[in-house]
């Protein structure tokens, strides 16, 4: 266990900024898929897995999961193995208990995703939940998580007890080789996080530390600059950018790294006393 | 690999809590019916949303429907002085989601959460996490995820009162899961990691450019703008900054990515056929 710590400590899974998307390859026109749900009485929500075409095996859909975790028995009644490559990047070095594989089919409802990842764990506390509801409905053999979902626009309704997946082009990619490559970085944790714009503005703001009130003040904006066209003014409070808020020139930065130029965005500022909505459409460069 | 725990442990949290199955649904009061949540995925791919917590925040939440119910730490709880009941519950006066949804009268857990502290000792996320949004909440919407996409969609269900979670029962609180955050807490002391969340911006230049076959060129440059300054004109061929060649808009992000704000750059243009070089003071904006 501790071994595994360590690794753990190690994969502080670093990357230049935050990104709300990866690069998506163009749309698909699959159909949406839907697949019922099971409300555990925990209201965790199951549902049914074929694993390479074994099963159906039960497993909790979990939005909170960065790994799909299968425990050991039925990852071996699957047949499914290790990795090849030999020892599973990180996962190689941690010895026994956990095994890095990939699914060559793995089957949510009529939903396939093909060459999923996934580990082999047998994870406490799904084995409490699996021990707690087994005489009612079965035992739960893991958890579906990222690696999975992320492949699909996913709508989950409680409702009406199911889960729509549409195929989105989108690649969760390889969340070990992630945490391997950002061991490296660990003395980067300890510096703040540069963030830069994905366009260009063409204005500044600033905040008093003391003042705690939300928004920003536009302290300068350049003249001819998609901020100038959009009417944004000097002394503006700028409370929302594209519905993010901006109560910190950080949270500005942050907002305008997730616009990509040219995409018109609403802005919502304060002035004199009244909420006024603009639109900005930043264009390219720095 | 304990550290995929953030859902699944959060379940076992519950086990031992009591009055749980007492909680009712919160009242979901939504600006309409279908609203736009902005997130981000974190390094770890979670599902990151910020709320505001009675008019305090943002904070930093996870999405987890391995999650019963929302979940804030004791640190959280008291900066926004929630009075808890004597059952461990607390209900927000007002749960501000960023992109305009409030939630009238949610009811929160607190505790200190082992996942999110090592986490956050480990700057694992690359952001703070707060607190986690659970069943409680996400069950009275349709979520829909899609990471395509820059913003979450969702829609209120209406005439819906989501099932009150169910206890499981005395045991299964995962294995000794729970001293996790203690030592992740230790081992980022002994690994020198002492996570830095803030945001540093990069330096600001001013400068409009547009990708040609043959490099990158000034489009044009914002009247005032650093760029303007340090001498830049509309038609310049970017060659080099701190002679580092640039041949197109990426190699320009990543000189800027190690420049602050106050750095100034040695940048070589083209301009009629003759090579200039010019130095840029970066400056505050975007």
């Amino acid at each position: 266990m501790f071994r595994h710590l360590l690794i753990l400590a190690l994969g502080t899974g670093s990357t230049p900024a935050l990104h709300a998307q990866d690069k998506p390859t163009p749309k698909l026109d699959d159909k949406a898929i839907v697949v019922p749900i099971e409300l555990l009485p925990s209201r965790h929500f199951v549902v049914l897995v074929k694993l390479n075409d074994k099963g159906p095996y039960r497993l909790i859909l979990d939005t909170g999961a960065p790994l799909t975790i299968i425990n050991s028995k039925v990852a071996k009644e699957a047949g499914l193995t290790k990795k090849a490559g030999g020892g599973g990047g990180i996962l190689g070095l941690l010895g026994g208990g956990v095994d890095q594989i990939q699914v060559g089919k793995m089957q949510v409802g009529d939903v396939v995703a093909e060459k999923s990842g996934a580990v082999v764990m047998d994870h406490p506390t799904v084995q409490a939940i699996s021990d707690a509801f087994e005489k009612e409905s079965g035992p739960i053999a893991g958890i579906i998580g990222f690696p999975f979902f992320a492949r699909f626009a996913m709508t989950v309704d409680y409702q009406k007890k199911e889960v729509t997946f549409k195929p989105n082009g989108y690649k969760p990619g390889d969340y070990m080789q992630d945490l391997m490559a950002s061991m490296m970085k660990i003395e980067e944790k300890n510096k703040p996080r540069v963030v830069s714009p994905a366009g260009l503005w063409g204005f500044a703001v600033e905040k008093e530390k003391s003042d705690e009130a939300e928004g920003v003040t536009v302290k300068t904006i350049f003249a001819d600059g998609a901020a100038a066209k959009g009417g944004l003014k000097v002394g503006d409070r700028v409370l929302t950018i594209d519905g993010r808020w901006t109560d910190s020139p950080g949270d500005t930065i942050l907002a305008a790294s997730l616009i990509k130029p040219s995409k018109a965005v609403a802005v919502s500022v304060k002035r004199d006393g009244k909420e006024v909505k603009l639109t900005i459409t930043p264009t390219t460069g720095n | 690999m304990r550290w995929v725990f953030i859902l699944g442990g959060l379940a076992a949290a519950m086990v031992a809590s009591p009055g749980f199955a007492a909680d009712p649904a919160p009242k979901i009061k939504p600006a309409d019916s279908t609203s736009e949540v902005p997130y981000r995925l974190t390094d770890t791919k979670h599902v990151l949303v910020r709320v505001k917590l009675n008019g305090q925040g943002p904070f930093n939440f996870i999405l987890d429907t391995g999650a019963p119910a929302v979940f804030i730490p004791n640190k959280v709880a008291k900066k926004i002085g929630l009075k808890l009941d004597d059952k461990g519950w607390g209900e927000f006066d007002k749960f501000a989601i960023e992109g305009g949804l409030v939630v009238d009268k949610a009811r929160t857990r607190v505790e200190d959460l082992f996942q999110l502290e090592g986490m956050n000792g480990m700057g694992m996320a690359g952001v703070e996490l707060h607190g986690v949004i659970g069943y409680n909440v996400l069950a009275q919407f349709r979520i829909t995820y899609d990471f395509t996409a820059d913003k979450l969609q969702w829609v209120h269900l209406k005439d819906f009162e989501p099932p009150v979670v169910k206890p499981i029962g005395k045991g299964g609180s995962g294995g000794g899961l729970d001293m996790m955050g203690n030592v992740m807490k230790m081992m980022a002391g002994l690994m020198g990691v002492k996570p830095n969340f803030d945001i540093a911006p990069t330096g600001f230049l001013g400068l409009e450019y547009e990708e040609k076959k043959d490099g990158l060129y000034a489009k044009s440059v914002l009247k005032g703008s650093p760029a303007d300054k340090g001498g830049i004109i509309a038609g310049d061929k970017i060659e080099s900054i701190k002679n580092s060649s640039i041949d197109d808009a990426s190699d320009l992000k990543k000189a800027l990515a190690k420049a602050a704000v106050g750095d100034s750059l040695k940048f070589t243009v083209l301009r009629d056929k003759e090579a200039k070089t010019l130095t840029v003071e970066l400056g505050k904006g975007l």
